[in-house]
Formats: C-alpha cells, structure tokens, sequence
C-alpha cells in the first residue's frame, strides 16, 4: 500500500509539473516531422501578397530593438 | 495569458505549427504559418483549416467550434514559440475579413496588459503604423518581441 501509494504521488506530481509547463507563456512544441512537407510553400497565398502590398507602401515602424 | 490552449506541433524550423481544435463540429485541424514577406525579417501570420481529405488549408471558413478563445490562445502561443527562436522577427497579421480582423482587434485588446509585457504592439490605420490603443479599429496588426 505504501509503495502503491508513494508512486502515485510521483505520477500525480509529474502530471502536474505538465500541467504547469504548457501553461507558461513559452509552449512546449512537439516536432511533427511530417509537417515539413509544408516548408517553403505558401500557404496562405492570398494574405501574403497583400500583406506585401501593404507593406510596400507602409514600411515598418522604427523598431525599440536593433535588427 | 493564461487561457486555457491546445497542444502544438511544429516542425524542425518553427515556421509551421499544426494543432487540432476540439468542440461540437468535432476535431478540426489548423495550420498555423509564419509566412516570410518581401521585407526582411517580417513574417506574415496566417492561420485556417486543413481539409484532410485534400490536404487544402481554408483560412476563410468560420468553424463554429465554440472555442475561439482557446484557438487565439493557441496562436499566441505560437507566436511566442516564434519569437523564441526569431527575436528580431516582425509578425504581421489581419483577418481575411473586416469582422474577423474586428474579432482580432477585441481579443488583443482584452489581453493588451499582458501582450505589452511581451511585446511591442502596433496597429495600422489610414497608411500608417501607430502603437496599438484600445478603441481604435485598424486594418492590420504589427508585433515584435521585447528585449529580454
């Protein structure tokens, strides 16, 4: 019973440190090797261009940070 | 933020994030890209649906799925895995429609305090880039990391 019990704190104490984990601001990404078949394709082709139209004519705001 | 969100999948350069939304339409699949531009360092941010019998992304279909603030919790976190491994990136987003980009607006807005921990804000209007305010409607959306 003891023992039964001393590994069910453990699991229950590794569930919750997850649990924290993905709710701090950076996630945890699982890599997904079969997403790489979208790498370099566009995607989203209708928003890119006019996201680039747009950026022709607007530009950036002056950046706080260096690039 | 600390929304409740989906689990991510990504591959190996953080450019494209994949995660499955769940609610009464059923398990609905979302693609989520970090898509380069013609200006250095920005990156347009554009998510949909994947079809998986085509294997077309629909990033105009509204799917109703109950969990919208689940989803754009997600796609923050996304940005932030983004802008972990991009710190100089700028991401430029805005809905495929005028309400869409309206319901962006409302949810940076509701979480404006915790975004500016984070990141520098900006919204356009009338040709230009301004820092975001609360009230204002714009076209698009401009964000970049802070210095850590």
């Amino acid at each position: 019973m003891r023992h039964f019990l001393f590994n069910g704190k453990i699991l229950k104490f590794v569930t919750m440190k997850v649990k924290n984990l993905n709710k701090s601001k950076l996630p945890i990404v699982r890599i997904d090797n079969s997403l790489e078949k979208y790498k370099g394709k566009v995607l989203f082709k209708d928003k890119l261009d006019k996201a680039n139209d747009m950026l022709k004519t607007v530009g950036l705001p002056k950046s706080r940070k260096q690039s | 933020m600390k929304l409740e969100r989906y689990e991510i999948k990504a591959e190996k350069s953080l450019m494209i994030f994949e995660f499955v939304s769940e609610g009464p339409k059923g398990k609905i699949h979302k693609l989520v890209q970090f898509g380069e531009t013609n200006l250095k360092d920005l990156f347009n941010l554009a998510f949909g649906d994947k079809d998986l019998i085509t294997g077309e992304i629909n990033d105009s279909i509204v799917s109703n799925n109950n969990d919208s603030d689940k989803v754009l919790a997600t796609v923050v976190a996304t940005v932030y895995a983004f802008t972990d491994k991009y710190p100089n990136a700028w991401i430029y987003a805005t809905g495929s429609t005028k309400s869409r980009t309206r319901l962006y607006r409302m949810g940076l807005t509701k979480y404006l305090t915790e975004i500016e921990e984070d990141f520098d804000l900006y919204g356009q209007r009338v040709g230009e880039w301004e820092s975001f305010e609360k009230g204002v409607e714009y076209e698009a959306f401009l964000v970049q990391r802070k210095n850590t």
